[in-house]
This record gives structure tokens, C-alpha cells and sequence, in this order.
């Protein structure tokens, strides 16, 4: 039944969903492109894109092979289409599958942790979207001070609390990565980078990921890291 | 910028949302209907849905937290998108950080253009797609693919997976630290207390401290960026 009923019709919709997602989240570019006539320079488009890649284009696919033997089948294809998958979708899954007394991994434990991220699908959406119509009239009649502040310092805390949330588990290659990072940005900024062609973002990107990979790498075949899994 | 938060954006971010209600309706009325047939019993069944729910909406609040930050630099429409389908704010507000970097702004700069804000959506947005494309093409053919790329070496993983976050997300850190004192203040407090908060949450149990410790963290690094910049000004 579950083989041969369940995971045949999953994969055809779940497919036919997520490419057409792919397709309608163009959505707002194209209304900047097409009503407001909005044309970014292609290069930047690109450069932005090719940073991303560089940044994030490991992740896109370690991601859904790690968190595959949980998520299970329909669970991948909702998890990388609804997003927020390890502070929502994983923990809501698990606590499904503890809470019906079936086991992870097997087809009843897949058909509830199905269930379960449908059931967090709904309360994500709902929640965001009732709160993001009370939060954007809140932060427009924010007076200029409150309204630049929160432009200008709630990403850093971001990105501060983030690095220190994966650091936790790898201290040494955080202290590590974070020296590799500053310098290449220090020997940007100081314009000694500026022999590379075009703006030299891409080259601290690079350096910074592929070099704290490298340095981790390293670490966890001299035995200087340990893995828990 | 009023484009940002436009009626246009709003209509043209809403399909996408649509698709993803879609696909979570289609899944759970077949995998309820497969289910029985299965042999779980109704209880299970709704004690599934309803745990996903509740264990939803702690979370949720969580993410509508951060989404503040979202809203603040790309605007309402695209921060809603973003975050109730497709990402994360760990890789969205990345994301439109390097879109607007292309034209040499940052967050929070004086007359960031329209043509700046588009390169920051369309950034996302073609970044977005690799995890969308990577779980659509490739779910069938996980299993194959993951014993062949895992090997024997399935420890490796998890190091090269932080490696690389880590290394990401330095990057990040390493640019805040040097635009200035106000913004290394909030990047190194929202850190440090991120980790009293995780370390409190793993010693005593508690999960709701977990959840809410991203938002409480952008909470206390914005707070003490904007006492620097009263008190420092720019700083470097």
C-alpha cells in the first residue's frame, strides 16, 4: 500500500507542486520587472546569484540528503517548499511521531510526520500572514530613529545569534572560520584585493566558505572535532 | 520606497503561497486516507495533526519575530513570501545582504535604490530555487544518491554541512564587525546571548527557550546597537 499507492502518487504531485512553485515564486521580480519597470543591471543579478551559489550551493544539496531519513518522502518535498525545516517542520515531526507511538523511518511513521508538517504548514501560514498585515503598518508609523535602527541593527544580532547557534557544536572551527572571514574582509576594505576583477565579494565568499570547510575537514580527521551522530 | 510594500507585490507574492496550501491539502488527505487503510487508527491520526499544530505554533511566532527584520529591509510582501513558503531567515536575510551588496549598499544605508531592492528580490529568488529544484527533481532518487555520496563516510557530513554555515555566516559576521561600532556590538551581543540562552535551554530541558532564543537575541543586539550609535555614534 505505502510503496505502491502512497509514495507513486506523492512523487507526481509532489513534483508537479514544487516545479510549479518554483515557477510562481518569480512572482514579485517579475511585477518589479513588468509594472514597475524596475530593470536591475544583469551583472549584479548575476554577481548576487553567483554569491549565493557560492555560499549556500553546498547546502542546497547536503540539506535535503541529511534531513532525507527523517523527513522521509512527502516530508522532503513539503519541508524544502514550506522552508523553516529545522526550527519547524523536524521538531513538528518528531513530536508527531512521539505523540502517535509510531517509529521514524518506517511508512507509518512517514504517513503521520506527513500529517504533522501539513498541520504546521497551515499554523505557519496563518500566523505569518495575520502578523505580517499587523507588523508592516507598525513599523511604517514607526518614527525615523526607531524605523533606522531596526533597518540597521537587527541583522547583526541575526547573524551574530546564528553563527553562535552552529558554532556551538564546532567552537574551534568557528574561531577558526570567523579569523579566515575577518581578514579577507580587512584585506578587502583596505583595497587589496582590488587586483582581482570586478567587486572582490565573491573572492572573501569563497576563501571564507571553502577555506573553513577545509580547516574543518582537517580538524575531524586529526581527531581535533568530534561528530555525535 | 514605496514599491516595497506595494498592492502589486502583494498580488504577485500570493500564488506561490497558494501552491504550498495546495500541496500541504493534497498530501494530507491522501496520507490520511493511506493511513487508515494502514492500519492507524483514527486516534493516531489526529493526535498527528494536532501535535503538528501545537508544536507549530511556538515556532511560528518565533519566525514572525525575525520576519521584522525582513520587513524592515526588503519590505511586507517579500518577507512574507519568503518566510511562510520557501526559506529561512538564516538564508533569506543573507541572501537580499548580498542582492543589495551588489550595488555596494548594506542594510540600514541612506537612499538604498529600487534598482538595489530588485536586485535583492531577484537574488533571492534565483537562490532560493536550488534547494527547490535539488528536493523536486531529486526525492525519487535520494536514497541511491545518499549511499553513494555518504559512503562509509557518514560522519563527514554533519562536519562539511557546519563548515560551510560556519564559514557563511563568518562572512556575515566579519562584514558587520567592520561597518561599524554600533553594528559589531549587536552581532557580538546577539551571539552571546544566543549561547547563554541555547546552553540554559540543553541544561534544564526547555524547549520554549530555544524557540525564542533567536528572537530574544535580535532583541538585545538591537537594543544595544542603538545605545552605541546614541552613545559612540558610527563608531569606524
Amino acid at each position: 500500500m505505502y510503496e505502491s499507492n502512497f509514495i507513486p502518487y506523492i512523487n507526481r504531485w509532489g513534483r508537479a507542486t514544487s516545479l510549479l512553485a518554483v515557477a510562481l515564486s518569480f512572482g514579485p521580480a517579475l511585477a518589479l520587472l513588468t509594472v514597475f519597470e524596475i530593470v536591475p543591471p544583469t551583472g549584479a543579478v548575476v554577481g548576487g546569484f553567483l554569491s549565493v551559489a557560492v555560499t549556500f550551493g553546498l547546502i542546497w544539496f547536503i540539506e535535503p540528503i541529511s534531513y532525507y531519513p527523517v523527513l522521509g518522502i512527502p516530508g522532503t518535498y513539503m519541508a524544502f517548499l514550506s522552508g523553516n525545516i529545522s526550527n519547524l517542520r523536524l521538531p513538528c515531526a518528531a513530536a508527531a511521531q512521539e505523540s502517535a507511538d509510531v517509529e521514524a523511518g518506517t511508512p507509518r511513521g512517514s504517513i503521520i510526520s506527513t500529517i504533522a508538517i501539513a498541520g504546521s504548514i497551515f499554523v505557519n501560514i496563518t500566523i505569518l500572514t495575520v502578523g505580517v498585515f499587523a507588523l508592516v503598518p507598525v513599523f511604517e508609523a514607526m518614527p525615523e530613529f526607531g524605523r533606522n535602527a531596526l533597518e540597521s541593527y537587527l541583522v547583526p544580532a541575526i547573524f551574530g545569534a546564528i553563527f553562535a547557534q552552529f558554532g556551538r557544536d564546532y567552537p574551534k572551527v568557528a574561531a577558526v572560520g570567523l579569523c579566515i572571514a575577518l581578514s579577507m574582509t580587512l584585506l578587502m576594505e583596505f583595497g587589496f584585493l582590488a587586483f582581482l576583477p570586478g567587486l572582490p565579494l565573491y573572492a572573501v565568499i569563497l576563501v571564507s566558505v571553502f577555506g573553513t570547510i577545509y580547516v574543518a575537514k582537517l580538524m575531524w580527521q586529526n581527531g581535533m572535532i568530534e561528530t555525535d551522530s | 520606497m514605496d514599491v516595497a510594500n506595494s498592492t502589486w507585490l502583494w498580488i504577485s507574492a500570493a500564488p506561490v503561497v497558494f501552491v504550498v496550501l495546495l500541496q500541504a491539502g493534497l498530501f494530507l488527505r491522501r496520507a490520511w486516507k493511506n493511513g487508515k487503510e494502514m492500519g492507524l487508527s483514527d486516534e493516531q491520526l489526529e493526535t498527528g495533526l494536532r501535535t503538528g499544530i501545537i508544536s507549530a505554533i511556538g515556532p511560528a511566532i518565533a519566525v514572525l519575530a525575525a520576519m521584522l527584520a525582513l520587513i524592515a529591509t526588503i519590505g511586507g510582501p517579500v518577507a512574507w513570501m519568503r518566510l511562510t513558503v520557501i526559506g529561512s531567515v538564516a538564508f533569506e536575510l543573507p541572501a537580499a545582504e548580498l542582492g543589495i551588496s551588489q550595488l555596494g549598499y548594506g542594510f540600514g544605508d541612506d537612499g538604498i535604490t529600487e534598482t538595489a531592492f530588485a536586485t535583492a528580490v531577484w537574488t533571492m529568488t534565483l537562490g532560493g530555487i536550488g534547494w527547490l529544484l535539488v528536493a523536486a527533481l531529486g526525492t525519487p532518487h535520494m536514497e541511491k544518491a545518499r549511499k553513494r555520496i555518504v559512503g562509509g563516510r557518514n560522519k563527514l557530513l554533519p562536519v562539511v554541512t557546519s563548515g560551510a554555515m560556519l564559514g557563511a555566516f563568518a562572512y556575515f559576521v566579519s562584514g558587520e564587525f567592520t561597518s561599524g561600532a554600533p553594528e559589531m556590538g549587536s552581532a557580538a551581543v546577539g551571539g552571546l546571548v544566543m549561547l547563554s540562552l541555547l546552553k540554559v535551554a540543553d541544561e534544564k530541558e526547555i524547549q520554549w527557550i530555544r524557540e525564542w532564543a533567536l528572537g530574544t537575541a535580535m532583541a538585545v543586539g538591537l537594543v544595544v546597537g542603538m545605545a552605541l550609535h546614541t552613545v559612540a555614534g558610527g563608531g569606524w
